[in-house]
């Protein structure tokens, strides 16, 4: 099986970070492999392990995006292809799923799979945009994988269960981090992950039309949530405390 | 004049509150803008719903009835909600944001040259598009988001609009609609379904979840005593959704659900902030917890600091006291 596992470079959610007038301000060092993306990778490498073939990651990103790609040739991933983007685009999911769809269009592979969200935006759309520009049967949000025959059986979390979809190839699948704990690459991995390629290739040589890259979506301003209003905390013998707030609950916040 | 479209999903014979919540929302806002909201409705037995839609006051219900939409799979969805978007052509095509709707949301948006925004807490129209809000950086901050397009996809998180009734003889439109189940290349085979007739986390009006401090089955059949006296669903943390003690379409947080009831009780979670993203839109919280620094006291109203398995049982009496 050939497995195309689509990475991304996302700011670090733990990195603290403070909203002045509108602007995000946060450490533009502290970035990390986003781990839905991670889980991705892990995932493939297991199926890898078990019925051979090859893992390949492609990442749209600036040149320091090149970390990230470290990062998962370092776990395990034979190859590498970095789309370089300057950084400085305002890409939505739509224009990062077009640039996929043209990169895409003439592979050959069996698996495309891609983290089900970026843990800094969580919008969760680009998986099946890729999908369906490349007119690919998908599934989302997969919290298992496995290689039958030629098929993909996915386990997919839905609404109120779990769903088990057999899915031909070639085909896409966006996984979740509930699958697996991906691997920390080891100094073995590290040196490895050294001499494995990376081509790098540029947006214009893909052939994708860079008007309708133009982002449709932005964001505008960043906020500070609505505070909470700080509760009280009840300590002391717990049966006391236990009737006390049940109570409160039905006289104060009338919930019961 | 412009249509504001709105998705209306079914679960377990239900409309869905998220859904009737969304077009409470777009009925205001079409009524305030002078446009007209429609809404759609797919299920093998469509038609029972359309009273129910229709207290809601969209002007027209776009309706199929079809056997293939019993259980969800992707691609006859998306199918017929290209098809109806394209005929109907609104501005906003309006969904409640549940793992249905994830799973097409970006395909319809490309099949449709849409913009799109998932996952918003709250929308509004402008000249050119829609404005939301929406929870981002693991729902530390809220990013407002503009869309610019004629043909704009929103997904809404579920409790973040109020149910207005407003009842309408809306028009019913049965549309042509077929799907060769053959050419479908995806197979469902078989469906894990959570236990028995545990309570929907989208649509609860309580609910208690469960966390690390959850060490046996008899806490387990404390948190399944005290949801059982408050008609709440039970969720739990990553923690015990990855260990198995509880299933994994219970887990709430960035991962899993995002909720937001009336009453969340927190059970000996210590409150990540993976976590509290799926819960910090809940009206009252309340923590029970026996590490007084435990981050999940910063967000709850009510914290009880103490071993859950002493606390629980005068609290499940005293709730079954008040609610004789």
């Amino acid at each position: 099986m050939k497995f195309y596992i689509c990475i991304k470079m996302v700011p670090d959610v733990y990195a603290p970070l403070q909203i002045k007038e509108g602007e995000l301000i946060m450490d533009a060092d502290r970035m990390v492999l986003n781990a839905y993306d991670a889980s991705a990778v892990e995932e493939a490498l297991v199926l890898k392990e078990k019925h051979g073939g090859e893992v390949e990651v492609v990442c749209i990103g600036p040149a320091k995006a090149s970390e990230t790609i470290r990062k998962a040739l370092a776990m395990g991933a034979d190859r590498a292809t970095h789309i370089l983007a300057s950084g400085d685009e305002e890409y939505d999911s739509a224009s990062y799923a077009k640039i996929l769809g043209a990169f895409f269009k003439d592979k050959e592979y069996d698996i495309l799979a891609l983290g089900k969200q970026s843990q800094d935006t969580d919008s969760g759309l680009t998986g099946s945009m890729v999908a369906e520009i490349l007119d690919l049967p998908y599934t989302t949000n997969a919290v298992g994988l496995e290689v039958e025959g030629d098929q993909l059986v996915v386990k997919r979390q839905g609404d109120t269960g779990q769903e088990m979809i057999a899915l031909p190839t070639p085909c896409a699948v966006t996984c979740s981090n509930d699958m697996n704990d991906p691997r920390i690459p080891n100094l073995k991995g590290i040196m490895a992950s050294k001499r494995k390629p990376i081509d790098q290739v540029e947006i214009s040589a893909l052939g994708v039309d860079e008007a309708s890259l133009t982002a449709s979506t932005k964001v505008t301003s960043y906020e500070e949530k609505p505070a909470r209003q700080a509760g009280k905390k009840y300590e002391g013998e717990a049966e006391e405390v236990a009737r006390q707030v049940a109570q409160l609950l039905d006289t104060e916040a009338n919930v019961l | 004049m412009s249509t504001i479209l709105t998705y209306i999903a079914i679960a377990d014979g239900k409309i869905k509150r998220s859904s009737l919540e969304v077009l409470s929302h777009c009925k205001s806002l079409a009524d305030a803008a002078g446009h007209s909201v429609e809404a759609v409705v797919f299920d093998a037995n469509a038609s029972n719903y359309v009273d129910g839609i229709k207290q809601y006051g969209p002007s027209k219900i776009h309706v199929i009835e079809d056997p293939i939409f019993k259980n969800h799979m992707n691609a006859p969805l998306l199918k017929a909600l290209a098809n109806v978007m394209s005929q109907v052509n609104p501005a906003v095509f309006a969904f409640a944001s549940t793992e249905g709707t994830k799973d097409v949301l970006g395909a319809l948006a490309a099949n449709q040259d849409a913009a799109v925004i998932a996952d918003v807490s709250s929308f509004s129209l402008t000249n050119d598009g829609v404005e939301a809000k929406r929870p981002v950086m693991a729902a530390k901050i809220m990013a407002n988001t503009s869309a610019t397009a004629d043909k704009v996809i929103v997904s809404v998180r579920s409790g973040s609009y109020d149910l207005n009734e407003s009842p309408a003889d809306s028009e019913v439109v049965n549309v042509d609609f077929s799907f060769d189940e053959s050419t479908m290349k995806a197979t469902l085979k078989e469906i894990i379904s959570a236990t028995g007739d545990t309570v929907d986390l989208n649509e609860a009006e309580a609910i208690v979840a469960a966390g690390r401090g959850i060490k046996d089955e008899d806490g387990k059949a404390l948190i399944a005593e005290l949801a059982s006296i408050l008609n709440a669903g039970i969720g739990a943390s990553r923690a015990l959704t990855e260990s198995g003690v509880y299933d994994p379409s219970l887990q709430i947080g960035q991962t899993g659900k995002v909720v937001s009831p009336q009453l969340y009780i927190a059970v000996g979670i210590s409150g990540a902030i993976q976590h509290v993203a799926g819960m910090a839109n809940s009206k009252v919280i309340v923590a029970i917890n026996k590490d007084p620094d435990a981050p999940i006291f910063e967000v709850a109203d009510y914290g009880i600091v103490g071993d859950l398995y002493k606390v629980l049982p005068p609290f499940i009496e005293e709730i079954k006291k008040i609610k004789n």
